[in-house]
């Protein structure tokens, strides 16, 4: 429904007109009586609710259809907003740790570092790729960059590396809470051990081929078999189990959800507002 | 799916649900004493706050991979409750979060559990903290905290993936005890694996109306669970019925694709 507006001048003005109306509505809710204020943003609250679900309760395309991706932009630019202050209160954090040095002092030098060469070799391999570069040679044409490659070598290869070394640890955490998990105490995880036995055989050659292989498909006994057994757990018993779970989850949030646009939900919000 | 199709029975669903909540919050908020079962996970949480206490190390509370979602203000309204009991003691609640708008709202909302505890002094705001919005750079900040802080008790409250386990486990390295809710069904498993208590399902919207008693959201509760026995016994009468029931009947019955 809403444009972008190309024009430099008319954005930015629209941006800083934009910016100076929230200060404004921030500081008339600032100056009302607490009491009116919550009043205020309930009924804020209702009607910002109430726009996804009439928009799609009210059949085909309708007049509220229009607005969907204007106010989708809006509420990811309330979010834009506040990233600022993530920055902020790591800088603050690991800025009071370097200056009083204390024991974590190294992990904020490291946080530092990492921060402001991630965000130098960014934005200069972003807006100036160009910069204090040589002449490009004709057989050079099609090689990296200097800045890209810096920025590719922190990016590709020194975070997402670290990102699939913490992802790894995960097949170890595995074992060890299924060692814990698989110990027979109980009924319930002798009746676990048994099913986790027969859907991880199911899934290796010794299981399918050799321990129930020779069982022939269409003998009465097939059902034996160690992968139909797995895929009976997995769609019969399993599959049902996680739906009768999810179903239980939605309903808890829709209820949530209208506790939320009715305002009556006030034990996450701060003075019931 | 654009738009709600009238023609068949789900969108009827959601309204005839949300008119049943709203009964249960109008019978409640009339004083009709209304009964919620027993949650173990929730009686525990007393206990691991207070276990943090005599040990004297902090809490740590983990909103998941927060977004600005429904399970994230259930989250967040779960913090201030632990944070409401940590501040009787003095003790310290420590939430790192992914998202800088739930950074914001969960200072003030432990801020002011703190002050209404008056243990204000006790409150400082570096305790929330913004870790980082990368999945496992988070992952490895919150390992990090654990390590350093040698929190005792940890609780995981909120939407996670594949951190959950990461995070659970090493809590149960240091020997914290742990009670964790996610509506993130494939994560459940592991918490249950690595976790003292799990709260599973519906349970988790629960907990707030648990914890306070309040009239409203325990009515919205029994509101839940009365549309849940309607659905279910709806389910069951329409798998039995639909070979007996007429096409108009049958297509009003199936999803819309």
């Amino acid at each position: 429904m809403l444009e972008p507006v190309r024009n430099l001048w008319v954005s930015g003005l629209l941006v800083v007109g934009a910016i100076l109306v929230s200060v404004a509505i921030l500081a008339f809710l600032h100056q009302l009586a607490p009491s009116l204020r919550h009043r205020v943003i309930a009924v804020l609250t209702f009607f910002a609710g109430l726009y996804f679900p009439l928009e799609f309760f009210i059949p085909y395309h309708n007049f509220l259809t229009p607005w969907r991706n204007s106010v989708a932009d809006f509420l990811r630019l309330m979010a834009a907003f506040t990233f600022g202050l993530g920055i902020i209160n790591l800088l603050i954090i690991h800025g009071r740790h370097l200056l009083r040095w204390t024991s974590n002092a190294p992990f904020s030098l490291a946080f530092f570092s990492g921060f402001l060469l991630m965000l130098v070799i960014g934005l200069i391999s972003h807006y100036k790729p160009t910069l204090w570069a040589q002449a490009v040679p004709k057989e050079a044409i099609g090689t990296v960059g200097f800045w890209d490659a810096a920025f590719r070598l922190f990016f590709e290869g020194a975070l997402q590396s670290l990102n699939a070394t913490i992802f790894a640890l995960l097949a170890f955490f595995i074992v060890s809470a299924a060692y814990r998990a698989f110990r027979i105490r109980t009924l319930e995880a002798g009746l676990l051990m048994a099913t986790a036995i027969v859907v991880m055989l199911a899934n290796v050659p010794i299981g399918q081929q050799w321990l129930t292989g020779w069982i022939p498909e269409q003998s009465p006994l097939a059902w034996l078999r160690l992968e139909k057994l797995s895929h009976w757990l997995q769609t019969q018993v399993n599959a049902p189990t996680m739906r009768a779970i999810v179903f239980g989850l939605w309903v808890g949030s829709l209820a949530m959800a209208v506790r939320i646009i009715l305002s009556l939900e006030r034990t996450f919000t701060v003075g019931g507002q | 799916m654009e738009h709600a199709d009238w023609g068949t029975v789900y969108p009827w669903l959601v309204w005839l649900l949300t008119v049943m909540v709203g009964l249960g919050i109008w019978l409640s908020a009339r004083g009709r004493q209304l009964h919620i079962r027993r949650l173990p996970a929730i009686d525990a949480m007393e206990e691991a706050v207070g276990r943090a206490v005599e040990m004297g190390r902090p809490i740590l509370f983990v909103p998941g991979l927060a977004d600005i979602d429904v399970p994230t203000f259930q989250a967040i309204a779960i913090a201030g409750h632990i944070a409401r009991s940590a501040a009787r003691y003095r003790n310290r609640v420590i939430v790192p979060v992914t998202n800088t708008v739930i950074l914001t709202m969960a200072e003030q909302v432990l801020r002011e559990a703190y002050a209404e505890a008056g243990a204000g002094d006790v409150f400082r705001p570096e305790d929330v903290r913004f870790l980082s919005g990368e999945q496992f750079a988070f992952a490895s900040g919150v390992i990090g905290l654990m390590e350093r802080e040698r929190v005792a008790s940890s609780f995981f409250f909120g939407n996670f993936a594949a951190e959950s386990l990461i995070l659970a486990e090493i809590g149960q390295r240091l020997g914290a005890i742990q009670i964790a809710g996610t509506p993130s069904t494939l994560q459940i498993p592991f918490f249950i694996a690595a976790c003292d208590f799990t709260v599973i399902g519906e349970e988790y919207y629960a907990v707030t109306a648990y914890l306070t008693k309040e009239p409203i959201l325990v009515g919205s509760v029994w509101g839940q669970d009365i549309c849940r026995i309607a659905l279910a016994t709806f389910i069951l009468a329409a798998t039995v019925g639909m070979k007996w029931l007429p096409p108009i009947i049958v297509k009003f019955l199936t999803f819309p694709t």
